[in-house]
C-alpha cells in the first residue's frame, strides 16, 4: 500500500528533480531522509530535517502512512525538507 | 479544566519506583550497586537519569563508556516514548520495582534513536506538542505563542514544575466557546500485540448528530479488537 508524497525544498537546500513519489505506508521518516540524502548526493554526516505542515518535524521512526492519514490533503502528503532546522 | 485540577495533578505527579542495574558484561573497576529512583511517568528516560549515569560511571573507566541506553527483559527502551507508556506497555503486570538494565556499550542502532544531548529531547517533545496542536487547533495556538512560552513548557517538564507547565499548556487545552471541542483529538494507541508502532488517526470529539464522542466510541472506531461486544469482558 502506497501514499503519494510531494517533496518541497526549504531555503538553499537543493531541489529534487523528481518531487512526487509514491511511498510505502510503512516507510519511516528516517527512511525518507536517507533516500533524499542519497538522491541529492549529500554526505552521510550532513543533517536533513523533514517537516509536516511547515510546523513540526516528525520523529524519525514515524510512518509515512500515519502522517498521510492525519495530515494529507488532496490525495497527497506535502513534506518540506531542509539542511538546517527551519521551524524549530 | 479547573474542575480537573486534581486529575491533572495526579497524572503529572505519577511515579514509577525503578531499580537500575548495570548490565553484567559491562567492565567495572569495582562492584556496581543498583540504583533506585522514582521515575516521573510523564517524562523521558534520558531526561531524568543523569544521576543513574553518574552512579555507574563512577565505577567504570572512561574508555569503556559510550552512549547510555536502557533495556527491560531484553527489550531496548525507546527514550522518546514517555516513561509511563514504556512501563504500562512492557512491565505493568510485573512486581515493583521496575527492573531496568543499564548499558554503556553496543548501542542497538536498529531499535533506538540516539540521544546525544538534552536539546534532542526538547526538540522531540516540542515536535510532539506541535503535532498535537496541528490536530487540535490547526497549529493556531502553538504558533501564536512566543518562543519564551515554548521554552516555559519545556522547562516546566524538565524541572518537574506543574504550575509552570500548565500556565502555558492550559492555552493548548482550550477551544473556542462556540465549538464543542478540538478540531481533532490527538491520540495514539499502543499495543504489544501488534507490529505497528501505534494507531493514530483523525477523530473528531463530536459526532455529526452533536453527541460528544466517548473513549469507547474512539476505541470502537479505530481499535475494535480492543473492545468487547456488549456483555463480555474486553479482550486485550
Amino acid at each position: 500500500m502506497e501514499v503519494d508524497i510531494l517533496l518541497k525544498a526549504v531555503g538553499d537546500t537543493p531541489i529534487m528533480k523528481t518531487k512526487k513519489w509514491a511511498v510505502e505506508r510503512t516507510r519511516t521518516i528516517q527512511g525518507l531522509i536517507d533516500f533524499i540524502k542519497k538522491f541529492l548526493k549529500l554526505v552521510a554526516s550532513e543533517q536533513l530535517f523533514i517537516y509536516v505542515n511547515q510546523s513540526f518535524a516528525p520523529s524519525p521512526d514515524q510512518e509515512v502512512g500515519t502522517l498521510y492519514e492525519c495530515f494529507g490533503s488532496d490525495g497527497k502528503l506535502v513534506l518540506h525538507y531542509c539542511k538546517s532546522q527551519a521551524w524549530g | 479544566m479547573t474542575d480537573d485540577k486534581d486529575v491533572l495533578r495526579d497524572v503529572w505527579f505519577g511515579r514509577i519506583p525503578t531499580c537500575f542495574t548495570l548490565y553484567q558484561d559491562e567492565i567495572t573497576e569495582r562492584e556496581a550497586e543498583p540504583y533506585y529512583l522514582l521515575l516521573p511517568r510523564v517524562s523521558y528516560l534520558t531526561l531524568v537519569t543523569d544521576k543513574v549515569k553518574k552512579h555507574f560511571q563512577k565505577v567504570m573507566r572512561q574508555e569503556d563508556i559510550s552512549e547510555i541506553w536502557f533495556e527491560y527483559e531484553g527489550t531496548p527502551l525507546k527514550w522518546h516514548y514517555p516513561i509511563g507508556l514504556l512501563f504500562d506497555l512492557l512491565a505493568s503486570s510485573s512486581a515493583l520495582p521496575w527492573n531496568i538494565t543499564v548499558h554503556f556499550k553496543s548501542f542497538p542502532e536498529k531499535d533506538l534513536l540516539h540521544c546525544p544531548s538534552k536539546d534532542v529531547i526538547e526538540a522531540h517533545f516540542m515536535s510532539c506538542v506541535k503535532e498535537a496542536d496541528a490536530l487540535k487547533h490547526k497549529s493556531q495556538v502553538i504558533n501564536e505563542m512566543q518562543k519564551k512560552d515554548h521554552k516555559q513548557l519545556w522547562m516546566g517538564l524538565q524541572n518537574d514544575r506543574f504550575d509552570q507547565f500548565w500556565a502555558i499548556n492550559r492555552k493548548l487545552m482550550e477551544y473556542p466557546a462556540e465549538e464543542n471541542g478540538f478540531r481533532y483529538i490527538p491520540f495514539r494507541i499502543y499495543q504489544t500485540t501488534t507490529e505497528r508502532p501505534f494507531i493514530q488517526k483523525l477523530f473528531r470529539p463530536v459526532a455529526t448528530d452533536g453527541q460528544l464522542h466517548t473513549l469507547g466510541d474512539l476505541l470502537k472506531e479505530v481499535c475494535p479488537s480492543a473492545v468487547a461486544p456488549e456483555g463480555n469482558r474486553p479482550g486485550f
